[in-house]
């Protein structure tokens, strides 16, 4: 049966409810897919949050003795003042009272400005480390003099001590009977760092 | 939803139902003539579009049985129309039942071509209908109906003959295999029930002699079931007159229990048995009926409108299932998660009770294990320098003849000062790109004669040798009082002028490599 234009303008309007009716099951179906992706997704994250709860869980005796030991040397370090602000007064008294007790012909320093280590970079925690570095000039009878002076240093706390470069030479003076000259000349770079956390352990 | 009228076409008037699925209701009974056909258009008027089906009930109804050859599609149809066309003078309103095919190698189709007596009688209300709007269904005869009918009520049997009371009269129609095969219309006037029982079993006795004069029964063999719905109040009666015998066995039914099997709700007053077919008329209408199809376009463009709707409802209805079927998995997944969220909170519930037996509190120990694994690491790249002066100290007891002039000690990658001029490159190097601590030794050789350049670069190479004993030390570079290398630049002044008092002079860088 051939239609005429007449009876297929009548069927224009079924057609246009089919394709709306067409549209709205395909809508329907992306919909549902849709939610059904990120559901999927959620699952993942869930799945890997919760396998992730489970090794944690499963390491805690690890994680016990890691946060014994870490402990130990986290309250060293509060034991000696490496945590907390820079206590630029107490490096000198510091080097006043080694030089004094070393007896010690000479010893110049200087330190400079404090800068921030970024030791691990674009890790995102609440611990800041700065150092500052310090340039020491010593005059030593022996070289057991500098060895004494690192040492009190270290003991002087308010810092951790990194040497950098320390090198000796010799003065050319000869010892005399009647003054004291220094044989040796030392110079020596040490970093000085410093923690500053937020809300630390106690 | 279209309104669905069925008009009941019969010699002396015509009634109009109106049909809905609860069953039949009266709407208007027209003459069968100018006047009825007048009164039908104005009934029609108010009813635009409304869905039409006609049913005749006519004595003049012509059946003849005809045989074509076995085709399919467009051919057949064009045989048919010719046959049809060769058997009646009028053929619009004109049908051709299939009885199936002749078992022979030919496979002739078998026909029984179907028409009326009087096709005239129905134009002037084809041409009503059409001009209303209506969509005609089709027009249907009872005995078109008749097969539907005797299937419903249950026929045993491939063959059956189904009387019907009618208003039009007593309708015999016989039923072969499904099919149509033959029928008669006998009016019955003012009969006493009595006399209509006794009515119908002369009739059925005269048709099946008929029929078995057509070959179409056998005139000996097993009794022919007779199906025949009476009026409820006449059914006893009926049963008592039509007794079963060995040529006929009569089943009688009253109208209620047919109209029950037909699913006719409710049964209209003072209508016959007609109200059974005129039902299955509207409710499972026939492939087969008498009108063309110019006259039935409007309701064959109703029915590709249904389609296309029909269509696009049933899309979206798989869509919409399809989308149940994604949604119970979503509903599922969202089960899981929330049982792998539960397993997780679970998890760090337990251990956030184990570490709160920890010597710092669990808001402290990532705070702890950061500060301390960042400190470890820097303190990984520092050293004390003591213990590499020691190390010299040492090793310069075992050489008496050896004073050193300054000393560097450094935390940095040796390579750094091994590319130096006029150096000896170490024989193992050291890892580049490595922090190390880098010793730097200058010295001299004293109490051996500078002419004596075999011992004193023998007492140098011996004092690098001893600084490289250690395996965990190596030597970077070594500068030697004389420069014996191949790519070095040796040159000398031998002679009592050329002796001088100042010692040889070298220097001997060696590192080890931070843990």
């Amino acid at each position: 049966m051939n239609l005429t234009g007449e009876e297929l303008k009548k069927l224009l309007l079924p057609a246009l409810a089919f394709v709306l009716l067409l549209a709205a099951g395909a809508a329907t179906i992306w919909y549902v897919q849709s939610l059904r992706a990120q559901e999927a997704q959620r699952l993942t994250a869930a799945r890997a949050e919760r396998q992730q709860a489970r090794d944690r869980l499963s390491r805690i005796a690890e994680e016990e003795r890691e946060v014994n030991e870490k402990l130990a040397v986290f309250q060293r370090l509060k034991a000696l003042n490496i945590i907390g602000e820079e206590r630029r007064l107490e490096w000198v008294d510091a080097m006043s009272r080694i030089r004094s007790q070393r007896e010690l012909l000479d010893l110049r320093y200087q330190v400079e400005r404090q800068k921030s280590l970024n030791t691990v970079k674009g890790k995102a925690t609440n611990v800041e480390f700065y150092s500052s570095t310090m340039r020491v000039e010593l005059g030593l009878l022996h070289e057991g003099d500098l060895i004494g002076f690192l040492n009190d240093l270290r003991n002087s706390g308010n810092a951790y001590y990194s040497v950098q470069r320390c090198s000796m030479t010799r003065t050319g003076q000869s010892v005399t009977g009647a003054t004291m000259a220094p044989r040796l000349r030392a110079s020596c770079q040490i970093d000085l760092i410093t923690i500053l956390s937020k809300g630390a352990a106690s | 939803m279209a309104t669905r009228l069925v008009l009941y076409f019969t010699a002396s008037d015509h009634l109009l139902y109106r049909w809905s699925r609860r069953g039949l209701d009266f709407e208007a009974k027209f003459t069968a003539d100018d006047l009825g056909v007048d009164e039908f258009r104005r009934y029609l008027q108010g009813r635009v579009g409304a869905l039409v089906y006609v049913v005749a009930d006519l004595s003049g109804e012509d059946f003849h049985e005809d045989q074509i050859p076995y085709l399919r599609g467009a051919d057949r149809q064009a045989v048919v129309e010719r046959r049809i066309a060769q058997r009646y003078r009028d053929t619009r309103l004109a049908a051709a039942l299939s009885l199936g095919y002749v078992k022979d190698e030919r496979r002739n189709e078998r026909l029984l071509l179907a028409s009326f007596t009087n096709t005239q009688q129905f134009v002037p209300w084809l041409e009503a209908l059409a001009e209303a709007g209506a969509k005609l269904s089709g027009v249907y005869s009872v005995p078109v109906l008749a097969p539907a009918l005797a299937a419903r009520l249950g026929t045993r049997g491939r063959n059956c003959l189904v009387v019907t009371v009618n208003r039009a009269g007593l309708r015999q129609c016989y039923v072969e295999d499904g099919r149509l095969r033959f029928a008669r219309l006998e009016r019955t006037v003012e009969m006493d029930p009595e006399a209509l029982a006794a009515f119908a079993r002369a009739e059925t006795l005269r048709i099946v002699q008929y029929l078995a004069t057509l070959r179409a029964v056998p005139r000996e063999g097993p009794s022919i079931q007779v199906v025949v719905v009476a009026p409820d109040e006449q059914r006893a009666i009926f049963e008592r007159t039509l007794a079963s015998d060995s040529r006929l066995a009569f089943r009688v039914l009253g109208m209620k229990e047919a109209a029950r099997k037909v699913r006719l709700g409710s049964l209209v007053p003072g209508a016959g048995a007609e109200q059974l077919f005129l039902h299955l008329s509207a409710r499972a209408a026939p492939k087969e009926q008498f009108a063309r199809r110019e006259e039935r376009r409007t309701f064959i463009l109703w029915k590709l409108q249904r389609a296309i709707v029909g269509a696009g409802a049933f899309v979206f209805a798989a869509c919409v299932a399809y989308a149940g079927f994604e949604w119970y998995n979503v509903y599922d997944t969202r089960g899981k998660i929330e049982a792998q969220q539960r397993d997780a909170q679970d998890a760090t519930q337990q251990y956030q009770r184990i570490t709160a037996t920890f010597p710092v509190p669990q808001a402290s120990t990532e705070l702890l294990k950061a500060a301390v694994a960042e400190f470890n690491g820097i303190a990984a790249r520092t050293a004390p320098p003591e213990t590499a002066l020691a190390y010299v100290s040492h090793a310069l007891d075992q050489f008496p003849r050896i004073e050193l002039d300054s000393l560097t000690w450094a935390i940095e990658r040796p390579d750094a000062r091994a590319a130096k001029p006029a150096a000896v490159p170490a024989e193992k190097p050291a890892v580049v790109g490595e922090l190390a601590q880098v010793l730097e030794i200058s010295g001299r050789v004293v109490g051996i004669q500078r002419s004596d350049y075999r011992s004193v670069t023998g007492e140098v190479q011996r004092f690098a040798d001893t600084l490289a004993a250690d395996r965990a030390w190596h030597l970077v570079r070594k500068q030697l009082p004389f420069d014996v290398t191949p790519d070095g630049v040796l040159s000398g002044d031998i002679g009592e002028a050329a002796e001088s008092s100042e010692a040889p002079r070298f220097t001997i860088v060696v590192a080890r490599n931070l843990k």
